[in-house]
């Protein structure tokens, strides 16, 4: 039945995306080479989704090993949960790519074009090694070249001492990531023959108690950095707003889930659950992470970082489905473990596909309007209807809308949490229950946010000239986010094609699993009643009715401005008022002349916001750490004959070591 | 039989739904000593409504174009999960709680949108307010869901109804009082009654649902309006199903179904009465007290959800 084999389909996607397509771009210059790069791209991300169907239903796993070629433990391997992390790579790739033929030709010129397309393959790349990687140094060496890949691109779109700032500090958390997660292999080591994934899964069952827990701290450390936890996020909404649109969207929608693919791996896989208390801790940081992320997000006026800071509030969601999985775990409730594993893993999944649409759109809208900030657009839909629709799809799917994907995933997390009052301790009765709560509020603010994202960019009157003069995208643009709202819409009406095969991929990491009912009952329900909803809307909208175009009510004055519009500042109002202890804003108003408080020429308002993760947490840290950076500079003298000394005294302190050692 | 009778169930709501509006406006009027108009009224407006044309603002777009008919669908397919004279309906055995939360979810979300859509700042500020409302209204419309569901262990609103009829009225819990309060206090909240919005004003100042459709004329308008009234009444009818179902025909025979219709109609009426003293006793709250009221309601679902694991023992 096969024509090629699975290894060597996924040996060509790696050399493609990872050497032939960069080597052709870095190589030649011009128009033509670019083509053939771009379809090679485009071409193998689809080979991907393929691949990773394939080996979706393959019972083994499919390895390929470069032992023989390269001095390092260097192979891949494809099992279940990997091939689903391809597929949400590569369904994601596809439109982004598409997207940027026509983006990066306007927003480089002809030197760059290349070594973008070149970086943006090779980030490709690196994730999917990640994300197939079967041994540690594998893995490692994928999740380093992700990092300084996206810094590359991020230093591409341009050079000034903020953005390197930013540059810097996404580095640097990232390596401090990095270290945690480096931790968590290397503790495997003494219990198992080397670094790869096989036999670190059979090390994990025999490793003591402290190991493991040490293990998953490291391990929820490490990924949660990359995952962007709060307090662990301020990396996030520096670093992912000023990349380019599409990198944006592959940094939000993709990389971000290779942290929670790690932290599935780790902790499901190798460890087979944590310590009991592992669901709570990982409950209380998906609650407080979706909560203020979703908070600080409706505060923002920028595009682009409103939605970095709803990708934190995404992840946090995520992070609900894991910790309650967990809590089900330790309490040896496999059938519910694997449900809300399947909510959470759904949910990466879904928030790929809307997350990567939304900054798509961000870069359509910039593109069109030449701006991200929402108070210069509106009234963008009658200008740009294609993205308009595309942007509505994701709006409604990030809001959790039934109907579309965002829906699926989080009613599965709460079907999950709900189920926790059939578990014997009064801890998980009450706390699972409760978090039900916390999962509508969070769901309810990012309604609340895109609500105000859609009504105040799209529609209305236009805030600006520029909005005013907004185009539509050119064609590949639009095909790249009709491919993402089209899928969102798939999902969201038909959940079983999505929920049967993670079902059973769960029924691999967590053994018992069986196939809940709820994913049973979600899947029958949803197109019924999309089917009732489509047929109603259809049926009332075909009523008998007269239109005629009349002014906007506007109190007997003779015409409104685009200026008397709700903005996007005072719309999110009520809502930063309520929640004002998240933000600590510090408000100032100037009003011109100060001798005529009642009769200002000019007022000026401004609000910031004090709540600051920087100051109150890490500025701490960096304290301590130059303190003791200038405790050890004493040592530094600078002669020859000191550092001498050193030499000579470690050099005695070793041997005295090895003596008393024996 | 069942089918029918689901069927039935749903035609009920919908076309009752304006004879409550009716109902509700008349004993105002009779708590406030006025004449009031006739209960049949709310449909004499819509059918004036169905009649007139549609105007629609200059910078609107398709989407404030097909809003009301997305907001009427939506609140259609809820509807479907409502038991009314039985404990089934017509989805409610498949889909649970959840989905019906967030089908009306659908409905706020675009009307919301469409108020954007008219470019005046009354649309933008009704959208503004009702963000605030629904989002903290959510924690707690879905809590005391939650504390009925884990009491009868069905998620689907059908078994929870089953469940509660199945027990003795007397046996009612602090779980079922403190749900029910918290429910009542979100239905007056999520449909804009007092005191949180007032349906009859067209005051900058206070209105939130009136805002949102001030653009809205015609045909639109009216399904719009009944697509409000259609929510009000299927969230009575919820609270009426979920806390007072005794009397429910049980079985399928035809004979009980007039006597659950008569009963169904007598508990609508009390809980019409209590919303109407309520309204006409209470003056609007400002609109940053409104979180308060919500609060208490979080509040009281928080405590009907940690009580559970009492009753359960």
């Amino acid at each position: 039945m096969q024509v090629v084999p699975i290894e060597w389909a996924f040996g060509c996607l790696l050399a493609t995306l990872g050497l032939v397509a960069p080597l052709v771009l870095m190589a030649t210059r011009g128009k033509a080479a670019r083509r053939l790069a771009i379809v090679l791209i485009v071409g193998s991300n689809v080979v991907g989704c393929v691949v990773a169907a394939l080996c979706f239903w393959k019972e083994s796993t499919v390895l390929l090993n470069f032992f023989v070629f390269s001095p390092f433990p260097l192979a891949f391997g494809i099992d279940r949960l990997s091939a689903f992390f391809i597929l949400l790579i590569c369904a994601v790739a596809v439109p982004a790519a598409i997207f940027s033929v026509e983006y990066f030709d306007n927003h480089y010129v002809e030197g760059q074009r290349n070594w973008v397309w070149a970086f943006f393959s090779l980030f490709l790349a690196s994730m999917i090694l990640v994300v197939t990687a079967s041994t540690g140094f594998a893995f490692l060496l994928g999740w380093e070249l992700m990092t300084l890949l996206t810094a590359g691109l991020i230093l591409m779109e341009g050079d000034s001492a903020e953005r390197r700032h930013n540059v810097f500090l996404y580095l640097l958390m990232m390596h401090a990531g990095a270290a945690a997660v480096i931790g968590s292999f290397l503790l495997f080591l003494p219990f198992s023959h080397g670094l790869d994934f096989a036999s670190m899964r059979s090390a994990g069952s025999i490793m003591p108690h402290g190991i493991r827990t040490m293990v998953f701290l490291l391990a929820f450390l490490g990924f949660g950095t990359k995952a962007g936890i709060i307090p662990l996020h301020i990396w996030l909404p520096r670093a992912h707003p000023i990349a380019p649109s599409p990198v944006s969207a592959l940094m939000s929608g993709v990389m971000l889930k290779t942290a929670v693919y790690g932290f599935v791996r780790f902790v499901f896989d190798f460890l087979g659950g944590g310590p009991w208390w592992s669901g709570y801790a990982v409950l209380a940081v998906g609650a407080v992470t979706g909560l203020l992320g979703i908070l600080y997000a409706i505060a923002e006026n920028d595009l682009k970082r409103l939605l970095a800071y709803s990708s934190v509030e995404n992840i946090g969601i995520i992070f609900l489905g894991l910790g309650t999985s967990l809590v089900f775990l330790a309490h040896h409730a496999p059938v519910w473990a694997g449900l809300a594993l399947v909510g959470a893993l759904l949910h990466a999944f879904n928030h790929a596909l809307f997350k990567s649409l939304l900054f798509l759109g961000a870069g359509a809208i910039s593109n069109g309007a030449h701006t991200v900030n929402l108070e210069e657009l509106g009234g963008l839909q009658r200008r740009m209807p294609i993205t308009g629709l595309s942007m509505l799809v994701a709006c409604c799917s990030i809001a959790g809308l039934p109907l579309f994907n965002g829906f699926v995933g989080e009613w599965i997390i709460f079907r999950s949490l709900l189920a926790g009052s059939v578990l014997s301790s009064t801890k998980a009765q009450i706390v699972l229950p409760l978090m039900v709560g916390i999962l509508a509020l969070i769901g309810g603010l990012a309604a609340a946010c895109f609500v105000k994202v859609f009504g105040v960019a799209f529609l209305g009157r236009p805030r600006s000239a520029a909005a005013e003069a907004a185009e539509e995208v050119p064609p590949a643009m639009r095909v790249g986010l009709s491919l993402l709202a089209s899928a969102c819409l798939v999902v969201g009406i038909f959940p079983g094609l999505f929920l049967r095969p993670l079902v059973s991929l769960v029924q691999v990491l967590v053994p018992g699993a069986g196939v809940p009912l709820e994913t049973v009952s979600i899947a029958q329900v949803i197109p019924v009643a999309a089917a009732v909803v489509l047929g109603a809307a259809i049926a009332v909208a075909l009523l008998k009715r007269r239109e005629r175009i009349a002014r906007t009510w506007a109190c007997g004055l003779p015409g409104l401005t685009s200026r008397m519009q709700y903005t996007s500042t005072v719309f999110s109002k009520p809502i930063r008022f309520v929640f004002s202890s998240a933000y600590k804003p510090d408000r100032t108003i100037d009003r011109l002349p100060t001798d005529q408080p009642y009769f200002p020429v000019s007022v000026a308002y401004r609000s910031v916001r004090t709540v600051s993760y920087e100051k109150s947490i890490y500025r701490p840290f960096v304290e301590l750490f130059l303190s003791a950076a200038r405790q050890l500079r004493r040592m530094q003298t600078g002669n020859i004959q000191v550092y001498l000394l050193y030499i000579f005294l470690t050099l005695v302190s070793l041997l005295a070591f090895l003596r008393f050692q024996k | 039989m069942k089918i029918a009778l689901n069927i039935l169930q749903v035609i009920l709501l919908i076309l009752g739904a304006p004879l409550v509006r009716g109902i509700i406006a008349r004993c105002k009027a009779f708590l406030q000593r006025r004449q009031g108009a006739s209960i049949w009224r709310p449909y004499s407006d819509l059918a004036k409504l169905f009649r007139k044309e549609d105007l629609v603002p200059p910078t609107a777009s398709g989407l404030f174009r097909v809003v009301p008919f997305i907001l009427f669908a939506t609140t259609i397919c809820a509807v479907a999960f409502v038991p009314l004279l039985h404990p089934a309906a017509l989805l409610a055995s498949r889909g649970d709680f959840f989905l019906f939360v967030y089908l009306l979810a659908i409905g706020r979300f675009f009307l919301s949108l469409g108020a954007f859509d008219g470019g005046s700042a009354f649309g933008g500020m009704g959208a503004s307010r009702e963000a605030l409302i629904s989002c903290l209204g959510e924690a707690p419309f879905l809590l005391s869901f939650v504390a009925i569901a884990i009491l009868a262990s069905h998620a689907d609103i059908a078994g929870m109804v089953g469940w509660t009829l199945q027990q003795n009225i007397f046996n009612a819990s602090a779980v079922h009082i403190l749900a029910f309060t918290s429910l009542a206090m979100v239905v007056i909240a999520e449909t804009g009654r007092m005191p949180v919005d007032n349906p009859t004003t067209h005051l900058e100042l206070t209105m939130i649902h009136e805002a949102m459709i001030l653009e809205y004329s015609g045909t639109r308008l009216a399904l719009i309006e009944w697509a409000s009234a259609i929510k009000l009444h299927a969230m009575l009818a919820l609270l009426v199903a979920l806390f007072f179902p005794w009397g429910m025909a049980s079985g399928t025979s035809v004979g009980f179904i007039p006597l659950a219709l008569l009963l169904y109609c007598a508990k609508l009426g009390v809980l019409i009465g209590l919303l109407a003293m309520i309204e006409s006793g209470m003056a609007k709250l400002r609109m940053y007290l409104v979180p308060d009221f919500l609060g208490v309601a979080s509040a009281v679902s928080v405590l009907a959800v940690v009580f559970t694991f009492l009753v359960k023992r």
